[in-house]
């Protein structure tokens, strides 16, 4: 008998972390070990209500548990934000492709990511910071609608930026009192100069508009259209590229993504719908 | 033998019958649909001249079933044997399609696959193709050439019935004493009656007729108007796509039972406007022309580059479906028109 595709396994949230006013992260124990590449994502059950697609912000290196950001944004998500430590859930996948990290060896790593965008790049982020030293160097550039918007607080704000090989820059839409970051939209904080662009892979994940406008700016600054790695959010549902919901052009996102290169997608309509 | 006669079709179908369930064909108000076989009435025999009105997609991949039950995993059911006599070769091609989906290496269905494996496919000659048949346009043929287990063909007095599969020369073996063998003539006669199908199917599909590829016409025009236009005359009633043989879309949801919870998986449809919307509002498809010209590359395009096979088999069930007027003929032949008058305008500007 063929192995159950739609079958989930069990698990139980065992910690739940406020991030910002509308976003969570769960820490979820599967039954059993659970592995996943960096970008791959998962289809998260609470149980006889329904699922939705997310990408673990955790690294893939650790097998008993993975964290799970999500922003309140929809029914699935409205509900889950009302669960605490215990609640029960299930999980399908891992599915679609990850980021190429292997790829991205001997080059520079500039990652755009904004709101709960930095939700897998966190997971690219602690997977790239693992090997440091294969990169030429990790550039982020990351935008938050204000201060209290920006999630993973302690460390971003901390620990990450002190570490070696690796550049961050924080940008807030709006600022407030004690904020003496810059203010702008992410757009405002790249650069043409910010890494030796022939030699570098841009990956960026963050809202639709965000990454739109982000990706014109790569392409003006001259990052070839291969090197451009966007992560598609769609609507995935079934994972195993059937049920067509998360069709994008001739590509299930589920299946062929939901990492893409810009080239591979942008011939298709509405992309950042 | 692979190929042998036999007088009355009661007699197979019986046959059949004795070794598992079997649905046959039935004509309801000028329709046919497929019903469970009764041995014991001597009318329940009919020779339906094209496919029947419901797809063949509801036997191995139903309207909705339980897909998972968790957190205590439960096995399904076990799939009994069962057939499906009257079947055309539309509907083989669409079970081929359906095929590539769910049995695709590494990604099989499990709950597809029990039915595919269970299922003793009997097809027969279209003897009477219908105003809306036009598998012709896409290079079908009324009469199947692989992909059953059994074939039937009428002839003058009886039927020419044809194994393709071991499970269907088996069958053959295993009953040879009810059938007899099949002279020359006879399978002449079969050709004849096929040409003859055939040539109807044409006359039919005169005004439908596409001047290259399907994908070529769908592809190029893309930016076409002939989308938005048609879609003015649809009212998303989503008929198109459930009688579709070959549409598969489903959704999956989650259900509380008093004892377990469930994952269903239920079809759904690219014509629905919130088919591919996300949590926080995006929609790539909100305009109904742009799920229309969707569903189009799907079929014509996507599914091609992907599989190897365009994803419509010309049975026609859209067009006698839908509550508006959206014919996927026209559709077709307006925008292979449309580069044929492109690479005409070329041509002439080049001279």
């Amino acid at each position: 008998m063929t192995a159950n595709l739609y079958q989930p396994i069990n698990g139980q949230i065992t910690d739940v972390i406020d991030e910002s006013p509308t976003i969570k992260s769960f820490v979820i124990a599967p039954e059993h070990d659970f592995q996943f590449a960096t970008g791959q994502f998962v289809e998260l059950t609470l149980p006889g209500e329904g699922e939705a697609p997310f990408t673990p912000s955790s690294s893939p290196r650790i097998k008993e548990k993975m964290e799970i950001t999500i922003m309140k944004a929809g029914r699935v998500t409205a509900q889950l934000h009302g669960c605490g430590k215990g609640q029960r859930v299930a999980i399908r996948g891992p599915y679609g492709n990850g980021y190429p990290i292997d790829d991205f060896a001997g080059k520079h790593v500039y990652i755009v990511g904004g709101g709960v965008g930095l939700a897998p790049i966190r997971s690219l982020f602690l997977t790239l910071v693992d090997r440091i030293g294969d990169f030429k160097s990790v550039v982020c550039r990351f935008g938050a609608r204000t201060p209290a918007d920006f999630i993973y607080k302690d460390t971003l704000f901390g620990e990450w930026q002190k570490l070696d090989g690796v550049e961050m820059k924080l940008t807030v839409d709006e600022g407030n009192g004690d904020w003496d970051g810059h203010v702008g939209v992410v757009t405002t904080i790249l650069g043409p100069k910010d890494v030796d662009i022939k030699n570098a892979v841009a990956v960026v994940c963050g809202p639709p508009i965000m990454m739109k406008f982000a990706t014109v700016n790569l392409l003006e600054y001259g990052f070839d259209p291969n090197s451009i790695y966007l992560s598609m959010e769609k609507n995935m549902s079934c994972g195993v590229g059937k049920c067509g919901h998360c069709m994008l052009g001739k590509y299930y996102v589920c299946k062929d993504g939901p990492v893409f290169t810009y080239a591979q997608v942008h011939k298709y309509p509405n992309i950042w719908e | 033998m692979d190929t042998v006669f036999i007088g009355r079709l009661k007699s197979l179908l019986d046959a059949v019958a004795e070794q598992m369930h079997l649905y046959v064909p039935r004509k309801v108000d000028g329709h046919y649909v497929c019903v469970g076989y009764d041995p014991s009435v001597e009318t329940a025999v009919e020779y339906n001249t094209i496919r029947v009105c419901t797809p063949v997609k509801e036997f191995l991949f139903p309207l909705r079933e339980l897909a998972a039950v968790f957190p205590e995993p439960v096995a399904p059911a076990d799939v009994r044997p069962f057939a499906v006599f009257g079947l055309k070769a539309c509907d083989l091609r669409s079970i081929e399609i359906l095929d590539k989906v769910f049995l695709e290496k590494d990604f099989e269905d499990p709950l597809y696959v029990a039915r595919r494996e269970n299922m003793f496919v009997i097809s027969s000659d279209c003897t009477e193709p219908g105003e809306s048949c036009f598998c012709s346009v896409l290079e079908g043929k009324p009469y199947a050439e692989g992909g059953f287990d059994l074939n039937v063909s009428a002839v003058d007095d009886g039927f020419v019935v044809q194994a393709g599969s071991s499970k269907g020369k088996r069958f053959l073996s295993e009953h040879a004493s009810i059938f007899g063998d099949v002279p020359d003539a006879l399978l002449a006669e079969r050709d004849k009656n096929r040409a003859g199908v055939q040539a109807s199917l044409e006359r039919i599909n005169a005004d439908y007729q596409l001047g290259g590829a399907s994908k070529d016409a769908v592809e190029q025009g893309y930016e076409s108007e002939v989308f938005d236009e048609h879609a003015r005359t649809c009212v998303e009633c989503q008929a198109c796509t459930r009688v579709c043989p070959t549409c598969h879309c489903f959704y999956l949801y989650d259900t509380k039972q008093e004892d377990y919870f469930g994952k269903m998986k239920m079809w759904d449809s690219c014509m629905r406007t919130g088919y591919a919307e996300v949590a926080g509002g995006g929609n790539p498809r909100k305009i109904l022309g742009d799920r229309l010209r969707h569903r189009l590359m799907h079929k014509f395009v996507y599914f091609l580059e992907r599989y190897g096979m365009e994803m419509c088999v010309g049975c026609g069930r859209c067009v006698d479906a839908e509550a508006g007027d959206m014919d996927i003929r026209m559709v077709l032949k307006r925008l292979s028109d449309e580069l044929t008058d492109k690479g005409k305008a070329v041509a002439k500007k080049a001279k």
